[in-house]
């Protein structure tokens, strides 16, 4: 701890103990409480190195006029300091901790109402509980009463805290529940509790103990049924604890809760009640997730509850149970493929489709089910339901799986037809059904998301054609709202993306969707216009396909007829009145372009007219979203080029986007804009000595005994370094590395600092044996102006530059010089650092408590403006 | 009875991030998803997981609205729906779909520098998020679904900030986001109608006080700048890109105008004219005088303020900077104060509230060393101002808005436990209606009484006034009787008689009987001859009758007596009458259990 903090303390300790206390904001407990935490956890004893704490404890415990914030803040670090056992003694030799974790003493001042109150004793108590003294003490002060009562506090936070300490005393008291063997510990019980805390190393077995633990099972059980209708709130409350419970439990502990509880559990499932269904579903869940892979058989009570969750009356819960069990994805082939039938029969009755022919099971829930579908609100949540979870029905083994997964694409298919009134309802469908899916827009969301997600599933390519017949009239429709565009067209790239051969695609097909895509390029909502071009975007990043022909082509260009399609609506987006448009129209042209860079075409007239407009953008566009599209343009352009140096045209824009960039306004813009400086650097240095590519810090260093024939390595490289180290200063890297240093955006100064020690290791290792000559060559020159970052470059650097002869506004300085003199190491290390630590570090809150106590004295005495927490 | 139930998970008795949940007529909505600069981790977000456990946000929210562009009311929103999953709708207006992203992207600089930031957000997912948003036009009713509703109202504040009214059924709820009820320079005052909602959700920042003219402030700041620039001295005003900055930049334009001021205001980030362009593209949500002299003068094209460069901070001579960050966390903003803080002559005027662990924070409770890089120390010798121009309604102004709305019950959220405690006291007392101000987490539940709007046959209209009934008059409730039907999802009520030709029923008479033991040393002709003399003489204005069949009637009630085979005393009355009848029925039944008079 740093001894600042240490002897600031004892003050602050002061200002928080006295009644009225003013706090910087409230936050400043929670971060003081990080920090004792952070320190507690180093290992030294909290009491030890702050023994102040123990007067301030002590003080606020005892107070009357103490603020509840600061009560609960002292219950929590009473916690904290009493989990090492020398803090423990120390308090409860003063009788600290029977005053503070005693609800009656809180309640007598009425305090214990406060929610703040009640989530410091349960959080200060399970902290406490480490080792066996505080196990001890709570269980002689018979705190788990009041506990169990927090269990289903008015407060979310409370009850959720309360539950979460449950589980954890239960974990460390179980191995001396009456009938449990101790030997028998859990292995996932031993391990760690929810709130990170290490079991106490040895617990005595005493009937105290045991009758803790009997005490929560017999809450469990007898508080988990509801006597009416009201109390289900409880039954919740009563279930989510015994889910967390089982959730850490091993299977030792899990059999023995689950035989505990068979009854009460089998009578509630038996209840009925909607409300508990997920509930039900998670205690089920937990259980069955702390089953072993050696576990061949699972529990028959568990298995029990199962079967009556997914047989249950209530369609509407059975599918919920279902969905809940196949998500969990239980290698339990018999409730799996029944929780599939479940989910797959609304989908069987609303579109008339058969997806589950001859399932018995189902034929009896059909009436049921078609009885609940008629209602609006459940069909749709039900369809909802059943679409979140058909994809992952169709990944089942084939013999567990009800049908095909072709037949379970067809029917989303079908169904998104219904929604739009494409198709008429089918004869075997319900046509009551079908009314309360008629323009649904949830429905329709929810189906292409499964469409997307069902491209992935096999042998469903079949269905390829139908799927881009559908989605292009979805595109076209008049009615389909922003979102549902956008979830068409990554449906789209989804199912071109997985299906390696599109020569099913027939020519009308593609004119099709040319046509739609010209479109809602031009669509008035910019969402939709940023989805097409994405789109456009994502097409021609996908990996070649197979044609009708047999030949590999481009999918983009393929389906959209190539370049004279893709490449004028992206230009027409570049003057898009929307940024996020623009932006997404650039990004889009460089996964056009990848292409023919990557082959190292030579650019066209029209490629070159766009290298133009996107200099433009760079230079004029208001928005940092296009700014930084275009940076990314030439980014991925030099990297996907096999030769840079060969194309003038890319390496005489690099030099105008070096020098536009780094004057940007955008922060993002200038750190891509060092990305590029970066891969110039790489290209240029790249197999020089000392120079080593994207290590962030330090380069490697030579091996100290290593044999290196210096003397020919420098004859043979010092030419090329030079000519290298010309050619980016001309290209203008110099100055933007510079810039960047003293760029006000953490980040930027960052990313540029590290590129001019790379620069000054390569720079040193190859002139400090060279001649005079050398280290004066003028290619080692560079020219600084007097203002801006220059100006301060200049200051650094004192009297050792040389005035320019012709401007005296500028000057002349030597490259191994200058980044020599600017302490880029040290530098490095500010950098490194986040921005504000020396204002977020513990030491600066203590001193803001400090003075926040003492502005607030100066304002009572001056009545100057009070600092009002509002908005920002 | 049906009930609305409103859990903070944000703003319950504090300002740190606003994020309501509310539950009414089987809908769930959340309404503003705030962040707390205060934090560095996960705590600056509200705690999705009380809303739902494993992500299933879109399954049990309806819908999301935001009040308005500030991030401690939107600044969750893209971890929420693309970090936690949310794919739902998202409502705001459109002033502030324009203008969150900008907000977003510049808190999500700070985060960038600072480090270790955990759980932040890309420029695309602002983006994506962005995409999910459905912008709301003041006054419109928007149906979110079948039963949900919502409208937004003027909320003044900021621009774009909007009230929104939600309604599901026939209860209600007004959630007021952060409002301002008196016009300022660039905005008018919220409104909303006599709309008369189960709950009003009130913000409560001032709470306890009744703030100075917004014009005292303005002369002072004005005054403030105007003596540091004569003096030669430079005035860095931090703000965020967006909001207080624009109508600062109003204030000096008009001022510099005025006074021929030639020194230079500049404007750091790079976002006026961005900013300027929004203003002027949402010109009907400014108030009246900005919207009257646009045609002549746009008040927001500035001639005296111009960009700034970094350089420029080292030029001498006088100067006015607007810097962002707002709360000189780093940036710009804090790059300039380091150069300017040494020089007396030199002023920092904060117009806003700065979070723990920022240099503005500091600097506002007094502290005149901080500590710097490498053990160096900076003296802050430069001026430190604060004077807050945020945009809230005060004491006074809530007590405006609650006549206008005329709630049913009220709650307070965004303000301070001690301050909301007095204000509730106030409104109780003042408006006689509940007022509530949960902590976060904790649910306030309000029961309603919704009236179920009814259709009614014009013949049981018909058939009630024949009776000689008053006129139907919304202000005289009255009942009325007849067979209520439900056909779909609409209410008639109709005569038996129509309801019977509409179902397609057929009428079946219904009799209750109940037998009635009676010790009575007679015969059952004289027991029954008994009865009929006692009902007689209890009941004056019923057709009783005694009938040769050895019953007795009362309307509709047929009264027949036997003996027991074991005890002739011990007689069995046999009660029987029709559905119409009940009432008395079972009078009868309670009469003659009590025995019949002696003789």
């Amino acid at each position: 701890m740093d001894g600042d903090c240490v002897s600031l303390l004892p003050r602050v300790c002061d200002v928080l103990a006295a009644p009225r206390s003013s706090l910087p904001d409230d936050t400043s407990l929670e971060k003081l409480l990080d920090w004792f935490t952070t320190f507690s956890k180093s290992g030294v004893s909290l009491l030890e190195v702050n023994p102040c704490l123990q007067g301030f404890i002590s003080t606020v415990v005892s107070s009357r006029a103490a603020e509840s914030s600061i009560i609960s803040f002292a219950l929590k670090l009473t916690g904290l300091v009493a989990a090492a056992e020398d803090g423990f003694r120390a308090l409860q030799a003063n009788s600290v901790l029977d005053l503070a974790f005693n609800p009656q003493h809180w309640r007598e001042d009425g305090l214990w109402d406060d929610p703040c109150v009640r989530i410091g004793w349960i959080q200060g108590f399970s902290t406490m509980l480490q080792h066996r003294q505080a196990f001890s003490f709570f269980v002689q002060a018979d705190s788990i009463k009041p506990l169990l009562q927090l269990q289903t506090d008015t407060s979310l936070f409370v009850a959720s805290a309360a539950s979460q300490m449950l589980a954890h005393v239960l974990m460390l008291s179980h191995p001396l529940l009456s009938g449990f063997n101790g030997k028998e510990v859990d292995d996932k019980s031993s391990s760690s509790s929810i709130t990170g805390l290490m079991r106490p190393a040895v617990i005595e077995a005493d009937q105290d103990v045991a009758a803790v633990v009997t005490e929560i099972l017999e809450y469990l059980k007898t508080r988990m049924l509801p006597k009416e209708s009201s109390q289900l709130h409880q039954s919740q409350q009563i279930l989510k604890l015994l889910a967390l419970i089982l959730s850490q439990a091993g299977p030792s502990l899990r059999d023995k809760l689950l035989l505990f509880l068979r009854e009460p559990l089998e009578e509630l499932v038996a209840l009925n009640y909607s409300q508990l269904t997920r509930p039900l579903m998670d205690v089920i869940l937990a259980a069955y997730s702390s089953i072993r892979g050696d576990e061949k058989v699972p529990d028959p009570i568990l298995c029990h509850l199962l079967s009556v969750m997914l047989n249950q009356r209530k369609p509407f819960d059975r599918i919920h149970a279902a969905a809940a069990f196949l998500c969990s994805g239980h290698d339990n082939q018999i409730h799996m493929a029944q929780s599939a039938c479940i989910l797959l029969l609304p989908m069987e009755i609303i579109t008339g489709l058969t997806l589950l022919e001859g399932n018995s099971t189902v034929k009896e829930h059909r009436l049921l089910m078609m009885e609940q579908l008629q209602s609006k609100i459940s069909c749709i949540s039900m369809i909802c339901i059943s679409l979140k979870h058909i994809p992952k029905i169709t990944l089942m083994a084939p013999d567990c799986r009800p049908c095909p997964p072709a037949v379970v694409v067809a029917a989303v298919l079908a169904l998104l037809r219904l929604c739009r009134g494409l198709s008429p309802p089918s004869l075997n469908g319900c046509v009551a059904v079908f009314r309360n899916v008629t323009g649904s827009g949830k429905v329709q969301k929810c189906a292409l998301e499964a469409l997307s997600a069902l491209s992935s599933s096999s042998e469903v390519s079949v269905m390829l054609v139908e799927v881009f017949t559908l989605l292009i009239e979805y595109l076209n429709h008049p009615d389909s709202d922003p979102t549902m565009l956008q979830k068409s067209y990554q449906a789209l790239v989804q199912w071109i993306g997985v299906c390696s051969n599109l020569s099913s695609i027939t020519n009308q097909l593609k004119e099709d969707l040319t046509q739609v895509v010209r479109k809602r390029a031009c669509d008035m909502r910019w969402e939709v216009r940023d989805s097409t071009v994405e789109f456009l975007g994502h097409l021609a990043g996908l990996p070649a396909c197979r044609t009708e022909v047999g030949g590999a082509c481009n999918a983009a260009e393929y389906l959209l007829g190539g370049c004279c399609v893709t490449t004028p609506l992206l230009v027409e987006a570049l003057h898009d009145p929307e940024s996020y448009v623009r932006a997404s129209a650039v990004s889009a042209l460089a996964q056009t372009m990848t292409h023919s860079w990557q082959e190292g075409v030579v650019p066209t007239k029209e490629q070159a007219e766009i290298v133009t407009q996107l200099l433009e953008m760079l230079s004029q566009d208001t928005e940092g979203f296009a700014r930084r599209a275009v940076l990314q343009y030439f980014i991925t352009w030099f990297s996907s080029h096999p030769s840079c140096t060969s194309s003038p045209l890319l390496m005489q824009s690099v030099r105008s986007v070096l020098l536009q960039g780094s004057a940007d306004l955008d922060w993002e813009v200038k750190v891509h804009t060092l990305d590029l400086a970066e891969l110039l650097m790489d290209q240029a240095f790249l197999g020089q000595h000392g120079y080593t590519k994207g290590l962030e810090s330090h380069p490697a260093q030579p091996h100290p005994y290593a044999a290196t024939a210096k003397q020919a390595y420098t004859l043979t490289q010092r030419s090329d370094l030079l000519c290298a180290l010309d050619g980016l200063v001309k290209q203008g890297l110099l100055s933007v590395l510079l810039s960047g240093l003293f760029d006000c955006d953490r980040p930027v100064g960052l990313k540029a600092c590290r590129l001019l020690i790379r620069l000054k290791h390569v720079l040193l290792l190859k002139t400090q044996d060279e001649s005079d000559a050398v280290k004066t060559d003028p290619r080692l020159y560079c020219e600084l102006l007097s203002q801006g970052w220059a100006q301060e470059i200049r200051n650094v650097l004192g009297t050792e530059d040389r005035s320019n002869e012709t401007d005296p506004h500028t000057v002349t300085v030597n490259v191994c010089n200058l980044v020599t003199s600017l302490d880029l190491e040290e530098r490095l290390d500010v950098l490194t650092r986040s921005s504000d630590h020396f204002y977020n570090s513990p030491r600066s809150l203590l001193q803001d408590i400090l003075t926040a106590s003492a502005a607030h004295a100066q304002q009572d005495s001056q009545l100057k403006e009070e600092v009002i927490v509002d908005c920002y | 009875m049906p009930e609305i139930k409103v859990t903070p998970l944000g703003a319950g008795q504090d300002v740190g991030r606003s994020c309501i949940l509310v539950s009414i007529g089987g809908k769930n909505i959340m309404l503003d998803c705030g962040m707390h600069m205060g934090y560095n981790d996960d705590r600056r977000f509200p705690d999705f997981s009380y809303v739902t456990q494993n992500g299933r946000l879109t399954d049990f929210l309806d819908c999301v609205i935001i009040s308005h562009f500030h991030l401690d009311h939107c600044g969750a929103l893209p971890y929420m729906s693309e970090m936690v999953g949310y794919d739902g709708p998202i409502y705001m207006t459109h002033p502030t779909k324009a203008i969150c992203p900008i907000l977003l992207e510049d808190f999500r600089k700070i985060t960038v520098d600072k480090k270790g930031e955990t759980n932040f957000f890309t420029s695309q997912m602002i983006k994506d998020c962005m995409k999910k948003v459905v912008p709301l036009n003041l006054h419109q009713t928007v149906q979110v679904d079948d039963e949900l509703e919502i409208k937004a109202y003027y909320a003044g504040h900021v621009l774009g900030a909007a009230m929104v009214y939600i309604k599901v059924g026939s209860e209600s709820v007004v959630y007021t986001g952060d409002y301002n009820m008196t016009p300022d320079r660039h905005l008018g005052a919220a409104w909303i109608d006599k709309c008369r909602p189960d709950i009003l959700i009130s913000e409560s920042t001032y709470a306890t006080t009744i703030r100075d003219s917004k014009r005292c402030r303005e002369r002072d700041f004005l005054k403030k700048v105007h003596e540091s620039i004569e003096r030669g001295g430079k005035v860095l005003i931090p703000v965020f890109a967006l909001g207080r900055a624009q109508e600062l930049c109003i204030l000096l334009e008009t001022f510099w105008e005025r006074m021929n001021l030639k020194a230079p205001i500049y404007f750091s980030t790079g976002m006026t004219e961005k900013a300027n362009h929004y203003y002027k593209l949402f010109i009907t949500w400014t108030n009246q005088k900005i919207r009257k002299t646009f045609v002549q003068r746009n008040m927001f094209e500035f001639k005296h303020i111009k960009a700034f460069d970094r350089s420029y901070a080292d030029n001498p001579g006088p100067m006015v900077v607007f810097a962002t960050p707002g709360m000189l966390h780093a940036g710009q903003s804090l790059q300039i104060f380091k150069k300017w803080a040494g020089n007396e002559k030199n002023m920092v005027i904060m117009p806003g509230y700065c979070v723990q662990g920022t240099i503005g924070h500091k600097i506002l409770n007094g502290q005149r060393k901080l500590e710097m890089e490498g053990r160096a120390t900076l003296d802050v010798k430069l001026q430190v101002e604060y004077m807050s121009f945020s945009a809230h309604a005060d004491a006074k102004g809530i007590m405006q808005l609650i006549r206008m709305a005329e709630p049913r019950n009220m709650l307070l959220v965004h303000g301070e436990a001690a301050k909301m405690e007095f204000l509730k006291g106030k409104i109780e007392q003042e408006f006689s209606i509940d007022c509530y101000m949960p902590a976060n987490g904790e649910t306030v539940t309000v029961k309603t009484n919704p009236s179920v709007p009814v259709d009614m046959s014009v013949n049981l209209l018909k058939r009630e006034m024949a009776l000689g009934g008053p006129l139907p008059d919304p202000k005289k409730p009255r009942s009325m009787h007849g067979t209520l039907i439900m056909k779909e999802s609409s209410l008639k009520l109709v005569s038996s008689e129509q309801a019977l030709k509409e179902l397609g029923l057929n009428e079946h008479q219904l009799r209750f009987t109940c037998r009635v033991p009676l010790q009575d040393p007679h015969s059952d002709s004289e027991t029954l001859h008994r009865i009929y003399t006692h009902l007689k003489s209890l009941l004056k204005g019923y057709t009783i009758q005694h009938l040769p069949d050895g019953t007795v009637m009362v309307e509709s009630i047929v009264i027949k007596v036997s003996s027991s085979a074991e005890d002739a005393n011990a007689k069995i009355l046999l009660l029987s009458w029709s559905y119409q009848d009940e009432d008395l029925g079972s009078f009868l039944s309670s009469v003659l259990k009590k025995g019949l008079p002696k003789m």
